[in-house]
């Protein structure tokens, strides 16, 4: 698989969306619920049909690919029939691929399966369903991968386990990866490029690099010390932008190492000093806001209206 | 194609649908044959009611009585198609053939096919329960010359059925819904257009009146003959096998 392009134009929840996802590279679709992502690749995939546009896999739409299960794995959501078992299930999709029936016990290894693959999906949980979808996609040892919100419903350990099998698949064995999430922090570590989308459009496309440099100092810093007032107001003197509240400082547009040098210029005491939100999810707070679908009032908001 | 034809297979028997409804069916048809034996020839206020045991229109009569199991068939057909969309593996199963008229005719061919030996066991359900009990009542019938032929196209029309159920699947895609509707016709809608002199007409052009035809039980309205009525019913499930195709290929998957 050497590129991988696609575009499209007026569809109802993805108006005129246009990208490219470079070969050999971990790319994050990110966009907030409802900004249609999950429609974009459904059609990139070939299961829906888009208004106008044309999503290709090296040149060639997916319903025109020889091998699709060779070429492109997908997980979309969890799907199986709850009474078959997780081996039957993949052994269902070898069949219809022209796959030799133990690759699927190779995935169920790979993911980690390998001990529940006779027991009935339905009794599987979240976090093993989502690795039967991740096997399911691996069946055909494709060069590409598309996952559609991939850690939904993963426990902290799952989600961990999940950064470093993408890491693996992609860094060790030179896949191609594009996972969606409405979590930036969710697929931070792992990808190395970013497409993010809001309300249906494209709202920034590049490197993570890229992003961080817009970034840094965008971020907010939290500071505890026995001297809040003096520090408070040796910041603003500064015109660093500070608030204060129980004897916490929370510093605005700024980062730890920036803030804790100031600290120790004047020689005040810290108690703590940590980053409060990165400034990379400020930014991407700032790309995707306004653009939910539902967007919902703040619970602060809504108690001022009563 | 062969290969799709094998994966339907293995979703069949991964799961225990296919053994239930072959019981099923065997249950059924071994209750209705005993039953029917068992009644021939009693009267009924007087009046003649089955033909005796022995008598060639009772022959006829019973060993069309697999018939009765083309509501299950029908049933087998409609879950292998719906359990895509009910269980969402539609998205899977799409994704590994994206010419999507190839899974569904992969789905017909498959059914098709397993309807065979499901049938012949039927068949043989009926003919073992029939023989014995008539026989111990007198006559066992021969299994030759008209009695051959009943339950042959009896035996086909089980087949035809799943068929029209795999169509019918994927016209309709909810599983409750496409069963229940199957369902209210075969037992309602029907019934009631035979039953009406009005509408009585239109019964030999429909399924029942197809599958009535071919297999006559000498109770019958106005019917086709045998081979219409068989053509007739083939007819109906290309349609819905067709129908189901088509819009099976311009839909969504969500």
């Amino acid at each position: 698989m050497r590129g991988l392009s696609k575009s499209f134009g007026q569809v109802r929840a993805v108006s005129d969306l246009s990208f490219t996802v470079e070969p050999g590279s971990v790319t994050g679709f990110l966009g907030p619920n409802g900004a249609g992502k999950t429609t974009t690749l459904r059609m990139v995939l070939g299961l829906m049909r888009p208004d106008a546009g044309t999503a290709t896999f090296d040149g060639a739409p997916y319903t025109a690919l020889a091998a699709p299960l060779r070429t492109v794995g997908a997980v979309l959501e969890t799907a199986f029939h709850p009474a078959r078992s997780g081996r039957n299930h993949l052994r269902v999709y070898c069949r219809a691929a022209g796959l030799p029936l133990s690759r699927a016990d190779d995935v169920l290894v790979q993911v980690g399966l390998a001990d529940a693959g006779s027991r009935r999906a339905g009794g599987y949980s979240l976090g093993m369903r989502q690795r039967l979808a991740l096997a399911t996609a691996l069946l055909g040892d494709p060069a590409v991968l598309v996952l559609d919100e991939p850690a939904n419903g993963l426990d902290p350990e799952g989600i961990q386990w999940l950064r470093g099998f993408l890491r693996h698949l992609a860094h060790d064995q030179g896949r191609t990866i594009l996972v969606s999430s409405h979590l930036l922090s969710e697929v931070e570590q792992t990808v190395d490029r970013v497409v993010i989308v809001g309300a249906g459009r494209l709202v920034r496309e590049g490197s993570m690099e890229q992003l961080r440099s817009g970034a840094d100092g965008a971020g907010t810093v939290l500071v505890r010390t026995p001297e809040v007032t003096r520090f408070a107001e040796l910041l603003r003197a500064q015109g660093v932008g500070v608030t204060t509240e129980d004897g916490t400082l929370t510093v605005a547009g700024s980062t730890p190492a920036e803030v804790g040098r100031r600290a120790f210029a004047a020689g005040i005491e810290l108690h703590e000093l940590r980053s409060h939100t990165s400034g990379l999810e400020e930014i991407y707070f700032q790309l995707t806001s306004g653009s939910e679908q539902f967007a919902a009032p703040s619970p602060v908001a809504q108690e001022a209206i009563r | 194609m062969i290969r799709l034809v094998r994966a339907e297979w293995t979703k069949l028997f991964t799961t225990r649908v296919w053994l239930g409804l072959l019981l099923g069916a065997c249950l059924m048809v071994a209750g209705f044959s005993a039953l029917l034996t068992g009644f021939a020839g009693s009267s009924q206020n007087g009046q003649p009611g089955l033909p005796p045991v022995g008598d060639p229109r009772f022959e006829q009569m019973a060993f069309a009585v697999s018939t009765n199991a083309s509501v299950l068939f029908l049933i087998l057909g409609i879950i292998g198609m719906t359990q895509e969309y009910r269980h969402r593996t539609a998205t899977p199963t799409f994704l590994t053939e994206p010419r999507r008229w190839r899974v569904v005719v992969a789905k017909l061919i498959a059914y098709a096919l397993v309807a065979i030996p499901f049938a012949l066991l039927v068949l043989a359900v009926n003919v073992l329960v029939v023989s014995v009990y008539a026989g111990a009542r007198g006559a066992a019938p021969s299994l030759s010359g008209d009695n051959l032929e009943v339950l042959a196209t009896s035996g086909l029309a089980l087949v035809i059925y799943a068929v029209i159920g795999v169509g019918i699947g994927a016209l309709l895609r909810n599983q409750v819904g496409a069963i229940v509707g199957g369902l209210v016709y075969l037992f309602v809608v029907e019934p009631v257009i035979r039953s009406i002199p009005a509408t009585s007409g239109a019964y030999k052009w429909m399924p029942g009146g197809g599958l009535e035809a071919m297999t006559a039980t000498f109770q019958g309205p106005d019917l086709l003959g045998a081979w219409e009525g068989g053509l007739l019913l083939v007819g109906y499930g290309l349609l819905a096998a067709l129908l189901g195709t088509l819009l099976a290929v311009r839909r969504d998957v969500v």
